[in-house]
């Protein structure tokens, strides 16, 4: 059971004035927690996963855990475990061995390992392969060992650095609703390294999304959904990603007009768009509130006006790709059923209260005053 | 008849074609679409590719080695052939020069690759712990293995110099005098010395490839050890060294094949002495056929087809002890 | 602090550890570097200075020890024996051996790997097996004593390691690239030229350094197939010219350095790709 802390958390390579990996971090991770560290490569995820597991030093900041900074602390002795992304098992050990390694290290009671070994063995399904070697294991069992590995040592804290990707889709929704199961058993603070949202989006308590080294946003995966700090986060969660629209602000209070787009925006407060007007903003749409037909939309809708370019059926849902007269495309995820031929000109419908405001020039939300009764049931 | 089998038939020996492709081809007619299949060629440019190669191993290395096997069941002096069966064969069994010479042989092929290796992977684990002047060093350690062996024996005949070598000096300086000899004259210690020079030229080479090995190993392993309590040294008795079996074992069977054939060294430093001290079959062969004046090439070409087995079936067996265990993936 | 590097950069513990660590690497740098810096010593001067004192300082450094050497001891024949053997026997198996290890990679047939087995299973083979009817065979041709046979007999002697060198690089350039290369109307003899020659280079260039020092420091053939003084190479010229001198210490070092040098200058320049060469195949 574990606070993990991270205070101003930088990584630099080379010297002080090495080009910059991860940038001032500063998350909490509470006791018991899941939390996600979500985005794209290169951002500076992994790296922070192995400072806190000591594989990497860190240049400056401080990591406690449960209150003890732990910065110069050797990965040995810092009370976590972590799962690979290769695994990373010992090739020469069977399984049993590599489950019982560390704890042997640690000098526990023979009996005692056996006991956690069986346990954890049973609890994964791994009794019938205890003598064997890793290579005779297929992916999803070297995956469960991994884990096997980390759960056996029973440490404050678990640390997974993309332990899925290496599995084929099938294997990996199962493991990952056997991860969910183990930490509502385990009830342990759990860091979890990913570059996929719909991880993110099942298996955290909160995400933590970053890019290019910067923490962007930390929260509840419906919240971090539903309220995206900026458009970068706006885009990465989801599929397909927001629409966004670079207009001018409108002049008039109460509504966007610009050209084949028409958003009002009741829940900013008039004044508020008052003081926008004239300047560029970023309209975001999510692709899921676009309807072709105007009832789903509400009487106070708003509306798109564009040429269908791309048609695709996906089976369960028909994604339309629209081209939007002002140099605009945007994706709308639509029923099966619906018909629409490329070329074909379209109104796309929204609900007003679907509409997104983001700065043109820094990307940050701009937050609108009232809640969206819709969504606000789904949060916490 | 395919282009193939022509091809083959004219470019090569009849007795050696059972190799090429020509045979093994079943007859097939040139098909026009055969680019269809960018992987297969004609015969005509398999044959322009590989012949001179097939050419120059049967004329220079098969059928001499057929050539010596054939000879070994004859008295060949100048020109004149005498057929003795077994004859060669059995002499061999009586020879004790031979036998001292294989007895020696295996000494050096089974005891000193553990020098050469086990010296390799400590320097090695010396240059990956990151000592300073790392590459410096690693260019150094390795120098010796570019030398001749005539420059080896050379320098090391004059350190193992009675008078002068840097061995006795040493000694004698460190008031050890008792213990100057001869080193190369004597028969307890030549063969020795002998070992060390060798191990002297080789270890460079064991460190390089000992280095490469622990460099390509998943660092993400050597991490999940960190995190299972391992310091350095268990990190090295736990996970390094048992991972780095298979290249040890294949580092052992490559010295040994190398030990077995072992000649230049010993023809230079010692020839042989003192007293058949450091015979090995491979100098032995050389002395029987060019160096003692029985002229006969029979009986040496015997002691080559017998070691020329036993060097073939020790190193399958070498093979297939080592590689019977599991080859660990990562 | 640990490092980024997989293992903590520290050996030992403390002072004494690193002071112990950093003693037996330096006594071991002395014991390979030092025996040749010793015979570099001596090369440059006299005999008679050196029964002096065979560990002294060279003063002055004799340099015409090795114009004596080049020229009055004959070590300018050995040499140029040598260069001339050499450069034509590697020239020859790296073109023989770069041809058939492109078609042992590339092409399918049948008997493919048996070809390969064979050629490169006589990298085991003990020398001795080839080397008294080789005698013979020379002596039968004409090429006895000749440096000619011996161009020959190199070739066959490295064609293995040649081709099991450049059939493992071969074999991983991708498919791809010959698919386009058809594509584009290459003939199969443009195609070797034109992207398995380019594309192979470096490990061609290992290779080469590889069979020209190890041919370089050829004994055993050499001494049994050549005996005319004027077509020694070096290994057996130094050798008989110490067999003839062995108490002139000085003048064998100056030998010895001379056929050293082209060794030491290909190790300079191409220090990794040597080590890389001598390495390959070995790490398993």
């Amino acid at each position: 059971m574990a606070v993990v802390r991270l205070d101003k958390i930088c990584k630099r390579y080379g010297n002080a004035a090495g080009p910059v990996a991860v940038d001032n971090v500063d998350v909490t991770i509470n006791d018991g927690e899941f939390m996600v560290l979500l985005g794209p490569s290169g951002c500076g995820k992994s790296t922070t996963l192995r400072m806190i597991a000591g594989l990497e030093t860190i240049s400056s900041g401080t990591l406690s855990i449960d209150g003890r900074v732990v910065n110069d602390v050797p990965a040995k002795d810092r009370d976590i475990a972590m799962v690979f992304q290769s695994y990373a098992l010992y090739p020469h050990m069977s399984v049993a061995e590599n489950l019982s390694f560390g704890l042997k290290r640690r000098r526990t009671d023979p009996a005692e390992i056996e006991r956690r070994v069986r346990e954890t063995a049973a609890l994964l399904g791994l009794d019938g392969l205890l003598a064997r070697k890793p290579h005779a294991l297929s992916g999803g069992q070297r995956q469960r060992v991994a884990l096997g590995r980390a759960m056996v040592r029973e440490p404050m804290v678990f640390l997974f650095d993309e332990p899925l990707s290496n599995l084929d889709a099938a294997l990996r929704v199962n493991t990952r609703n056997e991860l969910i199961k183990q930490h509502h058993r385990l009830g342990s603070t759990m860091i979890y390294v990913t570059h996929d949202q719909v991880e993110a989006m099942t298996m955290g308590t909160r995400i933590c999304v970053m890019n290019g080294g910067r923490v962007v946003q930390v929260g509840a995966p419906l919240e971090v959904y539903w309220e995206p700090a900026d458009t970068f986060v706006a885009r990465f969660l989801g599929s397909p990603p927001m629409n966004l629209f670079t207009v001018r602000a409108p002049a008039e209070a109460g509504a966007l007009e610009a050209g084949a787009i028409r958003a009002p925006l009741p829940r900013w407060r008039p004044d508020r768009l008052g003081a926008l007007a004239g300047r560029e903003v970023v309209l975001g749409l999510r692709a899921e509130d676009l309807h072709l037909d105007p009832a789903a939309a509400g009487p106070e809708g708003g509306r798109i006006r564009g040429r269908v370019f791309a048609v695709e059926p996906l089976g369960a849902e028909t994604l339309l790709a629209v081209e939007v007269p002002g140099g605009h495309e945007c994706t709308a995820r639509l029923p099966r059923h619906i018909r629409a031929r490329v070329g074909e000109t379209v109104d796309l419908h929204f609900p007003a209260s679907a509409a997104y405001l983001f700065d043109a020039g820094s990307g940050l939300a701009i937050p609108a005053d009232r809640p969206d009764a819709a969504r606000a049931g789904a949060l916490p | 008849m395919t282009p193939e089998a022509r091809v083959s038939q004219e470019g090569r020996p009849a007795g050696l074609a059972a190799a090429g492709p020509g045979t093994a081809a079943a007859p097939r007619a040139r098909a026009p679409g055969h680019l269809a299949d960018p992987r297969r060629t004609s015969g005509l440019v398999l044959a322009v590719f590989i012949a001179p190669a097939l050419l120059i191993y049967a004329g220079l290395t098969a059928y001499p080695a057929f050539r010596t096997i054939f000879d070994s069941f004859y008295t060949i002096e100048g020109l004149e052939r005498v057929p003795v069966g077994l004859a060669n064969y059995r002499a061999l069994l009586a020879d004790e020069t031979f036998w001292i010479a294989v007895r020696n042989t295996f000494v050096w092929a089974f005891v000193a690759p553990l020098l050469d290796v086990a010296t390799g992977l400590l320097l090695a684990l010396a240059l990956y712990a990151g000592v300073p002047f790392g590459r410096f060093l690693r260019v150094a350690w390795f120098a010796p293995v570019l030398l001749s062996y005539v420059v080896v024996a050379i320098l090391w005949m004059w350190l193992y110099n009675y008078d002068w070598g840097v061995v006795n000096v040493a000694l004698r300086g460190l008031g050890l005098g008792a213990l100057t000899r001869s080193w190369l004259g004597d028969p307890s210690t030549a063969l020795a010395a002998l070992i060390v020079t060798h191990a002297w030229k080789w270890a460079g080479f064991n460190m390089v490839v000992c280095l490469a090995a622990i460099h390509s190993l998943p660092s993400e392993v050597l991490e999940a050890s960190e995190l299972d309590n391992c310091g350095w040294g268990a990190k090295l008795r736990h996970i390094i060294v048992p991972m780095l079996r298979p290249t040890l074992l294949n580092l052992y069977v490559l010295a040994f094949i190398g030990k077995m054939k072992v000649f230049d060294l010993v023809w230079i430093m010692t020839g042989g002495g003192p007293l058949w001290a450091t015979e090995t079959v491979s100098t032995y062969v050389y002395k029987r056929a060019f160096n003692w004046n029985t002229f006969d090439l029979g009986y040496p070409s015997a002691i080559a087809t017998v070691w020329f087995g036993v060097v073939c079936a020790a190193v399958i067996l070498l093979n297939r002890v080592f590689r019977a265990r599991e080859r660990l993936e990562y | 602090m640990s490092a980024p590097s997989p293992l903590p950069r520290r050996f030992g513990r403390g002072a004494f550890g690193r002071g112990a660590l950093g003693l037996v690497i330096g006594a071991y740098t002395l014991y390979t570097l030092g025996p040749f810096l010793w015979l570099a010593t001596m090369s440059v001067r006299t005999t008679g200075e050196i029964s002096a004192d065979h560990y002294a300082w060279p003063r002055p450094f004799h340099w015409e020890q090795f114009r004596i050497a080049w020229v009055d001891s004959d070590f300018a024949t050995y040499f140029w024996n040598s260069a001339a053997v050499v450069v034509t026997a590697v020239a020859a198996v790296t073109l023989v051996g770069a041809g058939a290890a492109h078609a042992l990679a590339r092409y399918r047939f049948p008997g493919n790997r048996v070809i390969y087995a064979i050629l490169f299973s006589s990298i085991i083979f003990p020398p001795q097996i080839t080397l008294i009817s080789l005698y013979q065979i020379l002596v039968d041709y004409g090429l006895y004593n000749s440096l000619i046979g011996l161009t020959l007999v190199y070739v066959s002697l490295q064609l293995p390691l040649t081709i099991y060198l450049l059939e493992g690089f071969f074999a991983r350039i991708p498919q791809d690239l010959f698919d386009a290369a058809k594509m584009d109307g290459y003939g199969d003899i443009e195609i070797f030229r034109r992207i398995v020659l380019p594309i192979g280079m470096p490990a061609i260039a290992t290779t080469v350094i590889l069979n020209f020092i190890q041919l370089w420091n050829e004994f055993l053939f050499a001494v049994v197939l050549i005996t005319d003084p004027d077509k020694r190479t070096l290994p057996i010229g130094i050798r008989s010219f110490m067999g003839d001198h062995f108490q002139d210490v000085g003048m064998i070092a100056a030998g010895v350095m001379i056929s050293v040098v082209p060794v030491i200058l290909a190790y300079v320049f191409f220090s990794e790709k040597l080590i890389r060469g001598m390495t390959a195949g070995a790490v398993k």
